[in-house]
């Protein structure tokens, strides 16, 4: 997980988690609906990821106190969302320089 | 299902089951109550695609999760270079040993079939012959790959048993102290 660019899910993961922690659930779901329903992850590709995610210390657990169940929550790292950060610019980017060949093609 | 999801999550590593097992298997629930609210129970195609896609990713999970803890890489194992752990990976100067190592024996064997050929034999009938008559180059070559790679297979595995039994952990304990 040292190099850029991020495949599609585990940008999706790092994405749902950013604005708030997250446990494994609402992951799934969140993800899905960002992707409008073309990316579902199922529970193994997801605890995969979160595992080397928080390996490489991009994310880290959270206790949710609300929960009755007390279920694990995962939340970015400053690590984590400065690696976020850098992917979406280079996104950014990259949909630039699409956007502009694209255009030129047209003329 | 969730027992049968329970026997699947048996496939993963001890480690990674003790540390994400009983979550996955509450997800799984969750995802489980919620398909077959939305389908009512009665619409076979959802709930098998996703009873489908569970197991299919348990069992590629649990082949990742067994071939990053045998290479101790998170590249997956048949797509990717073989990487291993950084002491036990071969050396990269050993094809290239390997080949020198080669063209020197293919040399001698040419520089001796040269020298036998033009021995000038006094008694050709009384001489034995340097080579057996069934040996040939290219079968006696491949036998002696075979068993230098067997041997380094073999070596191998031995340090990668070692290191596995956590034998090399002895180095870094500190020094008993003897009180006097």
């Amino acid at each position: 997980m040292d190099v850029l660019p991020l495949t599609e899910p585990v940008l999706l993961i790092l994405l749902s988690i950013a604005e708030q922690p997250r446990h494994g659930y609402s992951i799934l779901k969140d993800v899905e609906e960002m992707s409008e329903g073309r990316v579902t992850l199922s529970t193994g590709t997801l605890y995969g990821a979160l595992r080397r995610l928080l390996e490489d210390g991009w994310i880290e657990r959270f206790r949710e106190e609300e929960s009755s169940r007390g279920r694990q929550a995962y939340r970015l790292t400053p690590a984590g969302r400065r690696n976020l950060q850098l992917e979406a610019t280079r996104l950014k980017h990259l949909a630039k320089v699409a956007s502009l060949r694209v255009a030129r093609k047209g003329l | 299902m969730l027992a049968l999801y329970r026997c699947l999550l048996r496939l993963y590593p001890a480690a990674h089951r003790q540390e994400y097992g009983e979550e996955m298997a509450d997800v799984f629930c969750e995802l489980q109550t919620e398909v077959r609210s939305e389908t009512g129970g009665q619409r076979f195609w959802p709930r098998a695609t996703f009873f489908l896609r569970e197991f299919a990713g348990l069992l590629s999970g649990a082949l990742y999760e067994h071939s990053r803890a045998i290479t101790g890489s998170d590249l997956s194992f048949p797509s990717r270079r073989f990487t291993m752990r950084s002491e036990f990976r071969f050396p990269n100067a050993t094809p290239i040993l390997m080949a020198v190592i080669l063209a020197g024996v293919i040399l001698a064997i040419e520089k001796a079939t040269a020298i036998e050929q033009s021995f000038p034999l006094a008694y050709p009938q009384q001489l034995p012959p340097i080579q057996p008559e069934h040996f040939t180059f290219f079968p006696a070559m491949a036998v002696i790959f075979l068993s230098a790679y067997a041997a380094a297979v073999i070596g191998w595995a031995l340090l990668f048993a070692m290191r596995r039994s956590g034998m090399h952990r002895l180095s870094e304990m500190p020094p008993v102290q003897t009180q006097k």
